[in-house]
């Protein structure tokens, strides 16, 4: 190999030229196919992700414990001011549980009254982050869970309390969850107490913008957003955060999810999420269209009734 | 049999691999998932490229277009748009390495950062072409300026520790070939 290198470079260089013409061709034409047909392609990269991805678990999952060790260790340094805070906002608690738990009486016994049944589809599974997207202009996580436990595309994930993501893309043993800040993620939302319905655009931002509102003068921040099941893109009334007002008096989305350590995920069951199998079909499939637009619609109703 | 000199070259390959998975692998950790912060350089582009202007030998086509099109999975961006483009780059510099060894770094480095820059006003205009929803310009360009302001991090790091450096005038191979 040594030797070819400068005798034959003549007849080598224009051979050479051709193949990496070629693979740079290969490469725009796999990138065109994408674009086409791009259910397909991302089956595959799910696929390969879940293939290459867990196989760094016995470093991945050291490392990260030993990050979060260190941060932890951090916040000793200030833990008697941590024990006060927490002393506080435990007296506080102790008020709201109060609240709560009759607020809970009150509403089981008008559940009782008005013979509601809760939709029992909504059961969950809880998955690990295994990595996070690793650049800095997509926003999801890995988790370690897929195909293999029965996860399908599209569905909800929460991290307990707020709305985190949807499943986007399912390998055999790992899914990628898109978060709300990706600036792909578009989700239906409904803004309480107004019951207005707008669209939260991820931006790439902590705090997603709200979008497509009708009468923000009726919008104040700190008004609560949760997902409008419009669309049958997620269950309704799951909780997103609260409205602020960000700079240039843009409505923004204080998520109520804590990104900053997601470390397990909830991913709920939801049997009528709408699935895309054709490239470029619409969110909704025709033959459902009929059935869950209705149904949507009057769940959507009565919850904001 | 392998010689000595294919057997070094083989070794910078793995060596190249290995460098870019560690560097994967931190980037993936879950540490911090929350958006908004500084976008890092492009360590894989950048090392492919200082490699290439001093021993284009150890950066051959292929393993460069393998790395960058897994990175382009991983990572979720349009698969086969930046790993095309940079081989495109990649193979630019190539060109250029004979000519950059006899000027100083300074001119190194811009024709590396005019290279990225280009590349880089290709892939916005590509997916403005294509539709794709683009992060904003402002990110972008942050991004590209400190990935140039690593690119002497990397020089020093592959030359004085890991030993890619310019093949001296006069230096020749096993068989007396000039490198």
């Amino acid at each position: 190999m040594a030797r070819e290198r400068n005798s034959n470079d003549q007849f080598t260089r224009p051979i050479r030229r051709i193949l990496v013409g070629g693979l740079v061709l290969s490469l725009f034409a796999l990138f065109l196919l994408w674009r086409i047909d791009s259910p397909r392609v991302e089956r595959f990269r799910a696929a390969l992700v879940d293939r290459v991805v867990p196989s760094f678990d016995w470093a991945l999952v050291p490392v990260t414990k030993l990050s979060g060790m260190v941060q932890g260790f951090q916040s000793y340094n200030r833990i008697y001011e941590q024990n006060q805070e927490l002393r506080r906002e435990l007296l506080q608690m102790k008020a709201w549980k109060e609240a709560a738990l009759q607020l809970e009486q009150e509403n089981a016994k008008l559940l009782d009254l008005n013979n509601v049944r809760l939709d029992p589809k909504l059961t969950f599974i809880t998955g690990v982050v295994l990595a996070d997207s690793g650049s800095p202009f997509r926003q999801s996580v890995l988790l370690n869970i897929g195909a293999r436990d029965g996860i399908v595309d599209g569905w909800a994930t929460t991290d307990g309390l707020g709305l985190v993501g949807r499943i986007s893309g399912v390998g055999q043993n790992s899914s990628r969850v898109i978060l709300l800040t990706d600036s792909n993620s578009r989700i239906p939302v409904t803004i309480q107490p107004s019951g207005q319905k707008a669209m939260l655009f991820g931006d790439n931002t902590n705090s997603p913008p709200i979008e497509f509102l009708e009468s923000p003068e009726l919008i104040r921040p700190g008004d609560r957003v949760v997902s409008s099941g419009d669309g049958a893109v997620f269950p309704p009334g799951l909780l997103v955060g609260q409205v602020e007002l960000g700079p240039n008096r843009r409505l923004r989305v204080l998520l109520s999810a804590d990104y900053s350590q997601l470390e397990f995920l909830r991913v709920l069951r939801n049997q009528t999420t709408a699935k895309v199998e054709n490239p470029g079909g619409l969110l909704i499939p025709a033959n459902q269209s009929e059935n869950t637009e209705p149904v949507v619609a009057e769940t959507n109703e009565a919850d904001d009734g | 049999m392998v010689d000595p000199i294919t057997a070094r070259r083989i070794s910078y390959w793995g060596l190249f691999v290995l460098i870019w998975l560690v560097i994967l692998l931190i980037r993936v950790l879950p540490v911090d998932i929350s958006a908004g912060g500084w976008p890092g350089p492009n360590w894989t582009i950048l090392l492919a490229f200082s490699w290439v202007l001093r021993r284009p030998n150890f950066v051959p086509v292929l393993l460069i277009a393998i790395v960058l099109l897994i990175e382009d999975m991983i990572f979720m961006r349009p698969p086969g748009l930046a790993s095309g483009l940079g081989l495109i780059g990649l193979e630019f510099l190539r060109g250029r390495a004979q000519f950059s060894r006899e000027l100083p770094f300074m001119f190194e480095w811009g024709m590396v950062a005019t290279t990225i820059f280009g590349l880089m006003v290709l892939h916005r205009l590509l997916l403005s072409i294509f539709v794709i929803t683009q992060p904003s310009l402002a990110l972008d360009i942050i991004y590209f300026v400190i990935t140039i302001a690593t690119y002497p991090l990397i020089v020093m790091i592959s030359s004085r520790l890991l030993g890619v450096r310019q093949a001296a005038p006069g230096e020749v191979d096993q068989f007396g070939h000039p490198i």
